[in-house]
């Protein structure tokens, strides 16, 4: 297993795209969390605050607005391409057989990787976030904590959504063996395919009873993760309550997984 | 040093067999070829034999399988792809990150970088490189380990006539030194020079294996040409005696199936006048044909004969 993590970490840091992506993670959350925090002062500064105005703000700066529950995060899905050129790469061009004469067990490729990426992904989302953090108490220090103690929770739970997410991006390339797919798919089920399943079950009407089942589609459940204003009143509730939206999110992250592990162990280099 | 076992191994997709039962052995000290038409299973049986592909039978390498190997490349080097590297990770960094891998020094790296001749573009992507110099990084990968074993897969692919040379000479002078040397070609004449030992086959089946010389005496091909002003003659008197004849020119026998000297005794016990008596050694380029003939994946049709254009 050294073997292998030797090799993955050497990988991981000998590649351009490596470098670029982490740089418009960091340059992208910071600069995000500026213009938020910048807008949100000079607001306060002109109008004054209002009652409830303060909620999540912090965790809102920190994970450029993710805390919301409205969006998903756009550190952790630039981060998130990462672990799809993990896998795509070696698909790509021809270096799964390099890998796999390199490093002659499945399992100690595949470990690696998903260890290496996630690391990663988490050091470098703990650090925007952390940055974006600094950023806030430079433009809110009057009007808040930024790092208040559920702050600092927030920033445990998107770190963890963001190795959730680095690693669902891995699997689905890995099972499919191709990057271009898998990039664009990445995209498109969170922001095209769960909207489009909301919108279905908005219009038929033999649908609209059961909207309540869409809080289960995965990355709207993965939003709950760090989601801080909405309220739920159990685990699998109406809506999820972050522990829910992790399992669920995480639960559909470990089957990918699981079977990635799978077919990578039967197939065919 | 290490023997090549191959027993049994086999491979099929979507039922169509592309290597069946397939068993060679490969001695260490010498440059086994392994030769066969496209499409037969050579790059098949070499993903086989590394446990890259699922199939039956086992390889083992001094009696153990490649995926029980530690650190892999300290004992099996491989080259199974034209450019096995991504194109924008420097060629110094992709051999560091295969060391690694293999807890081999770096100094190590710089070795073999040297070795293929590429110090000079070390720290250049590999995206820029000629079909040559991505064979010789996919070499310098497959020496980093200083192997016992070697196993290429068309290695002199893109290479320039001088870059074939220093090829051949170079695994030579590492089959020398008593390594394994399991090589694909589909240039024959080059392996005719390089290789001592011969792996032959055709649609995925075993058709020779054995020392070049063996495999290219044994071929049809090697005759015996007789020029003589009593062809009927003494064609009859070959034939009388077992011997195979054609008579492709005016004049002129070619004798299969006895030796020189016996066609040159019946010649003379009979009294039939000789112009000409000599070997036709058959070449591993033909030896090949005559065996692989029908062994071909995909066959092409022969040119059709040229027509005289009338231009009047």
């Amino acid at each position: 297993m050294r073997a292998a993590l030797a090799y993955e970490w050497v990988r991981i840091r000998t590649i351009r795209s490596t470098w670029w992506l982490t740089g418009l993670a960091v340059v992208l959350g910071v600069g995000i969390s500026t213009l938020f925090s910048w807008a949100i002062h000079h607001d306060f500064s002109r109008s004054g605050i209002n009652a409830g105005d303060l909620d999540g703000l912090g965790a809102a700066v920190v994970t450029q607005l993710a805390a919301s529950g409205q969006i998903p995060s756009v550190v952790c899905f630039v981060l998130a391409i990462l672990g799809i050129f993990a896998w795509g790469h070696e698909y790509r061009h021809g270096m799964i057989r390099a890998s796999l004469t390199a490093l002659n067990s499945r399992w100690s490729l595949w470990v690696a990787k998903y260890v290496v990426v996630g690391l990663w992904v988490a050091v470098i989302a703990f650090v925007t976030m952390l940055l974006s953090g600094v950023v806030g108490i430079v433009f809110l220090h009057d009007y808040l904590s930024v790092f208040s103690a559920q702050t600092w929770s927030i920033i445990g739970r998107e770190v963890l959504y963001g190795v959730l997410l680095s690693w669902l991006a891995m699997a689905f390339t890995s099972l499919t063996r191709s990057q271009a797919f898998a990039l664009t798919s990445i995209f498109l089920w969170p922001l095209l395919i769960e909207s489009l399943v909301h919108v279905f079950f908005l219009l038929v009407p033999g649908l609209r009873d059961h909207t309540a089942v869409l809080r289960f589609l995965p990355f709207g459940a993965g939003n709950r993760m760090v989601d801080v204003l909405s309220h739920s009143t159990s685990t699998f509730g109406d809506p999820l309550s972050p522990l829910g939206g992790t399992i669920v999110f995480g639960g559909l992250t470990v089957l990918l997984m699981a079977a990635s592990f799978a077919l990578f162990r039967s197939r065919d280099a | 040093m290490a023997t090549i076992a191959a027993r049994g191994l086999g491979k099929s997709y979507g039922g169509k067999p592309a290597v069946a039962d397939l068993s060679f052995d490969v001695e260490p000290g010498s440059v086994t070829g392994f030769l066969g038409p496209n499409g037969s299973g050579k790059s098949t049986t070499m993903r086989l034999m590394l446990g890259l592909d699922a199939g039956a039978g086992s390889t083992t390498f001094d009696g153990r399988r490649f995926t029980e190997l530690r650190h892999p490349m300290r004992h099996v080097g491989t080259l199974l792809e034209a450019k096995p590297f991504h194109p924008t990770r420097k060629a110094r960094n992709h051999l560091r990150m295969l060391a690694a891998a293999n807890a081999i020094p770096r100094t190590r790296v710089d070795e073999v970088l040297a070795l293929v001749g590429l110090t000079e573009v070390a720290r250049a992507k590999p995206k820029s490189f000629s079909m040559g110099m991505g064979q010789r990084l996919g070499l310098a990968a497959a020496l980093l380990g200083e192997p016992h074993t070697l196993i290429l897969d068309e290695p002199a692919n893109g290479l320039d006539p001088q870059g074939i040379l220093w090829m051949r000479l170079f695994l030579k002078s590492l089959a020398a030194e008593g390594r394994s040397v399991f090589v694909s070609s589909h240039l024959l004449s080059e392996m005719a020079l390089m290789a001592d030992h011969l792996v032959v086959i055709g649609k995925g089946r075993l058709i020779a294996t054995g020392p070049v010389e063996e495999f290219v005496s044994s071929a049809q091909a090697n005759a015996v040409v007789v020029r003589t002003p009593e062809i009927a003659r003494l064609g009859d008197l070959l034939v009388a005696r077992g011997a195979r004849v054609e008579t492709d020119q005016p004049g002129l026998l070619t004798v299969t199936g006895m030796a020189a000297d016996a066609v040159g005794d019946v010649a003379f016990d009979h009294g039939v006048r000789l112009h000409e008596l000599s070997n036709k050694v058959a070449t591993l380029e033909e030896a090949f044909l005559e065996r692989t003939a029908g062994a071909e994946e995909f066959q092409a049709h022969p040119p059709a004969p040229p027509v005289e254009r009338s231009d009047a």
